[in-house]
């Protein structure tokens, strides 16, 4: 089952490796594109695609490009913009069911690697529906080839090109921004919690570390990769400045006071001066198109704390 | 003066009668959670799929809800026999083999498999890689089985309490595996993971409804052979062996059945809990205890109970689906509290 | 009666010889004994004293480390389970059916390791007949009170061995649960039953009287050990009083049986609960 999830993950040279015979037809097209770059408009799916968006930043870049129309479902976390909201859930994108996404009548399901249960992808795939599944790897760039490839798919290539510029001109301001103050770079404690009794931390190979290595920061927490339970000696070993929390986190917890009195964090600098920052989870970690909103975010909210403080 | 018997002691494999009514009724739900769905079926995809050409609703009545629909039936009267037999062992309507920890068992050494089968120093044979899933899962309820079956006669003899908290301590234990795999696994297999230890039918395929049919099939015949043993046995293990009764036989054959329709259930379905309770419950409220009766007809009502929970998981909040094992349990729950309190006078 | 039935009679039926058994730090045993087909061999001894252990050995529920049991001159330790279960039928103490199960259905049961059994409606019927319990058809066990259920078992050893002779039934104090009309219709039941098959009877009793009245032999056990056997009559009350450490006097009803009451000293005359009790 594993095996066949990761031969269905599309490479970042985009190159598909589907067996249907829409993704031989892709192939091809993909290959034709590469050989005449840039000469020709690719706008195969341009009519009447139905797309089913599983993963927040997906949905988020289909809507960036225009191409909202085209979407016939989304999942639980495609909550922004807000008017994806509105469109039929086909739930949590762990358990998403074969039949419930057939009958939206999609031609294409787009999804994170999150997707799943690998069965119900693979039914799908019998189905005739193409599936993408495309990776997130948390970096700037790969951003930008998701732009790209979401643009091939929905025929939205023009508008993909643009928003890839535009992208490219935002991130870069934001980042001259960071770097020029990058000298005193905070170490920051990445908390992801849905209730105070499920505390995790951010390690490495986590979006959120991405996100605060791009913002010129440092994970506090180091030696290990993918979130883990606190510790509380951990913690006071890390001596983190700074404590960033997603809302929900923060609004699980109650008040910044209440995150305060999780084991060990008083003894921290953060705790002593109460630096504690909360952001939207999909703007901070989801490396949709508001990925440069969200670092310049997140680098002031970093900067005034540590000014406050 | 002749007595009527209500039921004649050399009464065979339940009554012809109930039989077809039954076997009309699971036909009948059966056609009935097959054209209900999330995409709607007309007449015409019944036909069978002409060559290859299949697509669109056809594919989704053959492919998806058919097996799923099979599969439901096929593995609730797995589990259904599997709770009848675990019953008529331990001797007590409540030893389930779900609140046992058989299914904890199961689920643990199958996701022992997903998150270290990749990381053994020898390499597996490709055409095992398939059945390792089911293989791990049918050990683990085995060994759950096997365990409770030495607590059950040398630890707490007769105490459906011992038996019980046996279960917990088993279920606590798998659930620190379960967590432990969780903890260790990669996002991949993470993944794997939260696929079954909810509990779903989505994966079923004619495969897996073969195999479960074989395997049903199977159990059916051995437990025709068992059915008057295990009547047997609800005069006690001594009184059983007086009367003739190989109980050392009996009940090593009733936990191999037992563990290899669990194990099975839970590798293709992940936990799906409470049908083995339920089923077998029912049945004797309605026909009495005798296991001839029980045993076969457990299995229509388990299959019949499963169809029911998994079309209604399928179909309430379109186009996502509920968990099954969420069902089972919100079902289940209730109905164990009102029967440990029938027989709370007989626990301890 | 075919030819092999009559070669058998004259070799007992249950031979015990020094069969003895550990169990914890208690030692059972060596027993010694012989019973023939037909005989009615009572146990007594105070609680404690080994008789269900005894009879669980000589039923080989439990295996004896010593010694050595044959039944009809074949070690029981050669016999399945299968085969042993159309020789002796053993009622224990207390029998717990789980599930509530019909009446019918356990006396039935009797007879499961019968493959085929063409007359099993009627032989079910007739055992719950001559157990007294032929009006408790249809019911279920948890529905009924403790002397009924003993009704149903007793039944269910009836059926087990109905159409063999000369075999052997061991009952672990089978009138305990009863009200003491009931013990004496039963106790005639068992009688006719196993009179008219050549059964053997084998039961562990506490009440002397019965012991006295309806057995040929009594087998007195203490401390594990089997102290005596005597023939159940008069000349067996020494004995008792030795095995129960109580005196006991005796007296005759009128119509010429006697009666054994327990002393409370060696002044005391009989008392008049002695008749009634034997009339009832």
């Amino acid at each position: 089952m594993q095996r066949m999830i990761s031969a269905h993950q599309e490479g970042q040279e985009g190159q598909p490796a589907l067996p249907s015979r829409r993704a031989h037809l892709q192939q091809w097209l993909g290959l034709g594109a590469i050989a005449f770059a840039g000469l020709l408009p690719r706008s195969v799916h341009a009519a009447n695609q139905r797309l089913v968006c599983v993963g927040g930043a997906l949905t988020e870049i289909v809507y960036a490009l225009g191409a909202s129309a085209d979407l016939a479902g989304v999942d639980t976390t495609s909550l922004y913009p807000p008017a994806a909201q509105a469109l039929p859930s086909v739930g949590y994108a762990r358990t998403l069911s074969a039949e419930g996404i057939l009958a939206l009548a999609p031609s294409m399901l787009l999804a994170t690697e999150d997707a799943g249960p690998p069965t119900v992808i693979r039914q799908i795939e019998n189905a005739g529906i193409a599936v993408h599944v495309l990776a997130a790897n948390h970096q700037f760039e790969g951003l930008l080839q998701r732009v790209q490839k979401v643009g091939e798919l929905t025929g939205h290539v023009r508008e993909a090109t643009e928003l890839q510029t535009r992208l490219r001109t935002e991130w870069q301001l934001v980042r001259t921004n960071v770097e020029a103050h990058s000298a005193a770079s905070p170490r920051v404690l990445f908390i992801l919690s849905h209730s105070m009794s499920q505390v995790m931390v951010a390690g490495q190979d986590t979006s959120a570390d991405a996100m605060l290595r791009y913002a010129g920061a440092r994970n506090a927490m180091q030696g290990f990769t993918g979130f883990k339970p606190l510790t509380p000696e951990a913690v006071i070993a890390a001596q983190p400045d700074i404590i960033l929390l997603t809302d929900l986190g923060l609004k699980a917890a109650g008040s910044k006071a209440a995150i305060l009195k999780l084991p060990g964090l008083a003894q921290t600098p953060a705790g002593r001066k109460q630096r504690i920052v909360s952001m939207e989870t999909m703007l901070l970690l989801g490396f949709g198109p508001r990925l440069p909103l969200a670092l310049k975010e997140l680098d002031r909210s970093l900067q005034s704390a540590m000014q406050a403080g | 003066m002749r007595i009527p018997f209500r039921s004649t002691p050399s009464a065979h494999w339940g009554n012809k009668w109930h039989v077809t009514l039954l076997l009309a009724t699971t036909l009948l739900a059966l056609a009935i959670a097959s054209s209900i769905g999330a995409v709607p079926i007309s007449w015409r995809d019944w036909l069978p799929p002409l060559h290859g050409e299949n697509t669109g609703n056809s594919y989704v009545l053959w492919e998806l809800r058919l097996p799923r629909t099979l599969l439901a039936l096929l593995a609730g009267g797995m589990l259904g026999v599997a709770g009848a037999l675990a019953q008529g062992l331990f001797r007590n309507p409540l030893a389930d083999p779900g609140l046992l920890g058989v299914n904890s068992g199961a689920a643990c050494a199958a996701a022992l498999t997903i998150v270290f089968a990749d990381s053994l120093p020898w390499g597996l044979p490709a055409g095992l890689r398939p059945w390792l899933l089911p293989l791990a899962a049918f050990a683990g309820a085995l060994l759950v089985c096997f365990t409770l079956d030495r607590v059950a006669r040398w630890i707490t003899p007769g105490s459906i309490a011992g038996l019980l908290l046996t279960g917990i301590a088993l279920n606590a234990i798998a659930v620190a595996v379960l967590g432990l795999c969780t903890y260790l696994s990669t996002d991949e297999q993470l993944r794997s993971l939260s696929f079954w230890t909810l509990g779903s039918l989505a994966g079923a395929g004619w495969t897996i409804v073969g195999v479960a049919l074989l395997m049903l099939l199977m159990a059916i015949w051995q437990v025709r052979r068992l059915a008057r043993a295990m009547n047997a046995l609800a005069l006690g293990e001594a009184a059983a062996a007086h009367i003739g009764i190989e109980v050392a036989t009996l009940r090593s054959r009733t936990i191999l059945i037992v563990a290899l329709l669990v194990g099975a259930t839970v590798a293709w379905c992940g936990m799906i809990s409470f049908i083995s309770l339920i089923a077998p419950h029912l049945v004797r409220t309605l026909h009495g205890s005798d296991q001839r009766r029980v045993l076969p007809l457990s299995i229509f009502v388990g299959g019949l109970l499963l169809l029911i929970a998994d079309t209604l998981a399928r179909t309430l909040a379109t186009p996502a689906e509920i968990p099954v094992g969420i069902f089972t349990a919100l079902l289940g729950g209730p109905f164990f509290l009102m029967l440990l309190n029938q027989t709370r006078e007989r626990i301890g | 009666m075919n030819p092999a039935t009559i070669n058998l009679i004259n070799q007992p039926l249950l031979v015990m010889e020094s069969a003895s058994l550990r169990l914890g730090r208690h030692h059972f045993g060596p027993y010694t004994l012989t019973l023939h087909a037909g005989e009615r061999v009572a146990v007594l001894g105070p609680s404690g004293a080994g008789k269900t252990t005894l009879l669980k050995l000589a039923s080989r529920e439990l295996h004896h480390s010593g010694g050595h049991i044959s039944l009809l001159g074949r070690d029981i330790r050669h016999y399945s389970l299968r085969e042993m279960s159309r020789r002796r039928a053993v009622l224990a103490q207390t029998t717990h059916v789980a599930f509530g199960m019909q009446t019918e259905l356990v006396v039935s049961l009797g007879r499961a390791a019968l493959e085929i059994d063409p007359h099993l409606t009627t032989i079910v019927h007739n055992a719950m007949q001559l157990a007294h319990a032929a009006h408790l058809a249809g019911r279920k066990m948890d529905q009924l009170s403790g002397g009924e259920q003993a009704r149903i078992h007793l039944a269910r050893i009836f059926a087990q061995l109905w159409d063999i002779e000369q075999g052997l039934v061991m009952m672990d104090e089978p009138l305990a649960a009863l009200d003491p009309g009931l013990q004496g219709e039963l106790l005639d039941s068992m009688q006719s039953y196993a009179e008219a098959r050549g059964h053997a009877l084998l039961a562990i009793l506490h009440d002397i009287n019965q012991a006295l009245h309806a057995f040929d032999r009594l087998l007195l056990v203490n401390n594990g050990q089997l102290e005596s056997q005597v023939k159940a009559d008069l000349h067996a009350l020494p004995a008792l009083q030795s095995l129960y450490g109580i005196h006991l006097g005796s007296l005759m009803t009128p119509d010429g049986q006697a009666v054994v009451y327990r002393k409370k000293n060696a002044a005391l005359t009989a008392r008049p609960q002695a008749h009634s009790h034997l009339n009832s």
